[in-house]
């Protein structure tokens, strides 16, 4: 499988129709897309880099094997999301529980802008508030990642952990008092 | 003019992201400026967002090497879709086939499990982050948000 690469800027649903049609490279189009979003998920779910990765995988395999099913009444993005989730639950089940949050999995985003003091001090906060995001109950942790992360709206959030837009929206505002609670 | 804490607090993720239009983004700004709640709540977007996972490079092609691979041996025999559209086609031409199970070829695993909300509950029905969430109406939600934001609409210095 091969990629068109980052210059396809097709919506998701157009590359979705071509590969119902048979054309590989615009799955390779998806991979490009949303893998980020997808091992981000992941590794909130599982938090260990080598499982994310595998469950990364795993996930695109499973949405590319049951792409005939896609109905297309939600987005490729949530259906996707949803496939990724279940296969960390999967996983998590395999494991028995779950891990315990791990610093090694926050990998802060470097700016430019910032002078390396400012950065030093930036990047130990960040770390600190995904520490304390990785102890939060699971569907708060996953509607605030899934929200500030993916920027997925609260009913895609919904659609991902199974509950409805407003429980997803609660979830989101109960888990980011509790963070402020918790970073303060 | 600023926006609500509401309406702040409801887009600092398109906020941090980027994502807003200017005069949206500008409205939100001035609301940060004179607001202290909502400023420490950016913050907190800010830095989460700053900290988010970067995935390893080269997961991408791994991707797709793991799935040419897992699928490349059920292509050469014929894909389960192949098998499906043959179908269909046999009995457009009123031919009977007999469709013969194929152990290696890549079938759709969760293919009615992963498209369904359903599938996340089913497997032990209770999740941690207050599931009873899932039973409350819609009014119940409602006031269970009104506590955890802000109830003053406006600018509160
Ligand atoms: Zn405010």
């Amino acid at each position: 499988m091969t990629s068109r690469g980052a210059d396809d800027e097709s919506p998701d649903a157009e590359l979705v129709a071509r590969v119902r049609a048979g054309d590989d490279r615009a799955f390779g189009v998806l991979v490009d897309r949303h893998h980020a979003g997808v091992y981000r998920l992941a590794l909130s779910m599982v938090s260990d880099v080598g499982t994310a990765q595998d469950v990364t995988q795993d996930a695109f395999l499973k949405a590319y094997s049951a792409i005939a099913t896609f109905r297309g009444d939600a987005a490729f993005r949530s259906w996707l999301f949803t496939i990724a989730a279940n296969e960390a639950r999967g996983q998590l089940r395999r494991q028995g529980r779950r891990k315990e949050s791990s610093i090694d999995s926050v990998q802060p985003v470097a700016s430019e802008a910032a002078s390396p003091e400012e950065e030093a001090i930036r990047s130990q906060e960040s770390a600190r508030a995904r520490t304390a995001l990785q102890l939060l109950p699971e569907k708060q942790r996953l509607s605030v990642s899934l929200r500030i992360d993916e920027g997925l709206s609260f009913r895609e959030i919904g659609e991902v952990i199974g509950s409805s837009e407003g429980a997803a929206r609660v979830n989101y505002f109960h888990g980011i008092r509790r963070l402020r609670e918790l970073m303060s | 003019m600023t926006a609500t804490c509401e309406t702040t607090r409801s887009l600092l993720p398109e906020w941090v992201r980027r994502e807003l239009e200017a005069s949206e983004a500008g409205l939100i700004d001035a609301h940060l400026a004179t607001c202290d709640d909502c400023s420490a709540e950016s913050q907190l977007v800010q830095v989460l967002f700053a900290g988010r996972a970067v995935p390893p490079s080269g997961l991408a092609h791994s991707v797709r090497e793991h799935i040419a691979s897992r699928t490349r041996r059920g292509r050469q025999q014929r894909p389960w879709w192949g098998l499906a559209a043959a179908a269909v086609a046999a009995v457009a031409l009123g031919i009977g086939v007999v469709a013969q199970a194929d152990p290696t070829a890549v079938v759709p695993i969760y293919a009615t499990e992963s498209g369904s909300a359903d599938a996340w509950m089913s497997d032990d029905g209770e999740i941690a982050g207050a599931p009873a969430l899932d039973d409350l109406s819609e009014d119940e939600l409602a006031a269970l948000l009104d506590e955890l934001t802000p109830a003053v609409s406006g600018g509160s210095a």
